[in-house]
């Protein structure tokens, strides 16, 4: 057991080490581009939203509230894009080696996670510039960030195995992306909805995600979940997160077996 | 269930279908089409009902004509497909080669692609640093390994994969038809490879075509048919019979035109 351990650890930190290596192979700037391709959507998103459509207005720290919601969707689309296709397109190895499938779908989310945490240097320094008071609630974004990539984890899972058979759901899954960006409050801020509808948001993690790592990051009049949902229910996210995950992971198990001759 | 201990793997009644579907279900369109129209899969038995015993230290051949079932039957003992019934267990570290340098990345060294091969066949980072340098001397390529893959010959790739394959050390070694690379200095080398393991009792399991190498190194031999176990003992014997098979579905062939 201790072998199979340290074997698979072997397996994923090698596995990761070559995305990385990989990845900017022939690019000018490398690793710079992690940091830069954030730092260009907010710059486009934020003259977009303070000047033209003003979305912003009245919200404390807007440049840093957007520019965290928008690092934190970039992760979730990265890894469940990269996520939902990493089966597929490693099924040379998975019909000639006994590897754990699972390692597969972790190891492409993991350069996405390191993504993350590079552009969340950038989002404290900014904070910082922007005069946001650094406090020991920072800290709190450690497992919002667990949850999180659970989620995107969970989801990559159902999504993988169910494209090894299915290779419509690609598309599906970038239309649900779509829909996902808007219904998740990154653009805009949940104060300007009529009061009464904004616990529904909540029934979508990636919204009760966004508003906590606004709050415990930026400013405290971050709407949340906790703020507005006084009823049990108030585990409703995460009830959601729990069922993705568990069905994804229940899934994959089960077809990961017939993954070397479906592929 | 014990396994004796000499036994290295135990293959016990082991069965392999493969569903082939008539339209594959690979949109939600042609899925629900299936179900309307209710096609049935087709199955298809590649395994029937195989059982064996390899024992520590034997040299074992694998040999069969063409969709005989040797690479299903490989692909089992790996770990690679799931058995539709029947039941395998291996006694050891095993290390199998489907095909040679599985993950291979043209954009990486050579160097860090036997990191990456090895550790992906289930070695750690640290048994690689060790087997490192002989593998790289057996290559012949100490002088490129600094260099991207894709800068190798495809000669040079080859024999670096095979290099990986030849020197892993562990207690039990598969290799699927992945012999014969190289020039012939090289394979002359990897022969000889073959006979030091032999005399150090490893385990060996090998599937191939070439009847020259079964001669030469296998103690038993399996020869399948059809999915199913034709004959297992003695490699003489085996291919004596292996000829005998050919000779009549050449025959057959003939008759029918």
């Amino acid at each position: 057991m201790k072998y199979l351990h340290s074997r698979n650890r072997a397996i994923l930190g090698e596995m990761v080490r070559t995305d990385f290596k990989v990845r900017y192979q022939n690019s000018m700037l490398g690793y710079v581009w992690s940091l830069l391709k954030p730092l260009f959507i907010f710059a486009i998103m934020y003259i977009v939203f303070t000047y033209i459509i003003p979305l912003g207005k009245g919200i404390d720290h807007y440049p840093v509230y957007l520019l965290l919601g928008i690092v934190i969707w970039n992760f979730f689309v990265e890894s469940t894009m990269i996520g939902s296709t990493s089966i597929v397109a490693r099924g040379d190895m998975i019909r000639k080696i006994r590897i754990p499938r699972y390692l597969i779908v972790i190891s492409s989310s993991m350069s996405a996670l390191i993504n993350l945490g590079l552009s969340l240097i950038v989002v404290f320094i900014f904070a910082l510039f922007n005069g946001v008071m650094p406090s020991f609630s920072w800290f709190l974004i450690i497992p919002i960030i667990a949850e999180l990539f659970v989620f995107a984890q969970g989801l990559s899972f159902l999504l993988s195995a169910l494209y090894v058979k299915f290779r419509d759901i690609t598309y599906i899954w970038e239309i649900f992306i779509q829909a996902g960006f808007y219904a998740t409050p990154i653009i805009y801020s949940l104060k300007s909805l009529p009061s009464q509808y904004t616990k529904f948001f909540f029934l979508n993690p990636m919204a009760q995600i966004v508003q906590d790592a606004r709050y415990v990051l930026v400013t405290k009049t971050s709407i949340t979940v906790w703020s507005t949902v006084h009823s049990i229910w108030v585990i409703a996210p995460f009830l959601v997160i729990l069922a993705i995950t568990v069905t994804g992971g229940y899934y994959f198990k089960r077809r990961s077996k017939y993954f070397a001759e479906d592929i | 269930m014990v396994i004796k201990k000499e036994v290295a793997i135990s293959v016990q009644n082991l069965h392999k279908e493969f569903t082939l579907p008539q339209h594959k279900n690979t949109t939600f369109k042609q899925t629900v089409v299936n179900i309307v129209k209710n096609n049935k899969k087709v199955t298809q038995k590649v395994l029937d009902g195989i059982s064996f015993d390899i024992n520590k230290g034997d040299f074992f051949g694998i040999i069969g004509r063409n969709g005989s079932g040797k690479s299903t039957l490989l692909k089992l003992i790996a770990g690679v497909y799931t058995p539709t019934a029947g039941q395998i267990m291996i006694n050891g570290q095993l290390t199998p080669f489907i095909e040679l340098g599985v993950g291979f990345n043209p954009e990486l060294t050579g160097r860090d692609n036997v990191y990456l091969n090895g550790v992906l066949l289930g070695f750690t980072r640290k048994q690689m640093g060790v087997m490192y340098d002989e593998i790289v001397a057996f290559a012949e390529l100490e002088p490129f390994m600094d260099q991207k893959l894709k800068n190798f010959s495809s000669g040079m790739q080859v024999r670096l994969a095979f290099s990986i394959a030849i020197k892993a050390e562990n207690e039990i070694l598969m290799f699927d038809e992945v012999l014969a690379v190289g020039d012939a200095n090289f394979q002359e080398k990897c022969l000889q490879q073959f006979e030091k393991y032999k005399a150090e009792g490893k385990t060996i399991v090998l599937v191939t075509h070439a009847m020259g190498t079964v001669e030469r190194f296998c103690n038993r031999v399996a020869l399948l048919e059809y999915g199913k176990l034709d004959f297992i003992g003695d490699s003489s014997k085996a291919i004596r019979r292996y000829n005998e098979i050919n000779q009549v579905a050449e025959n057959n062939g003939l008759t029918k035109k």
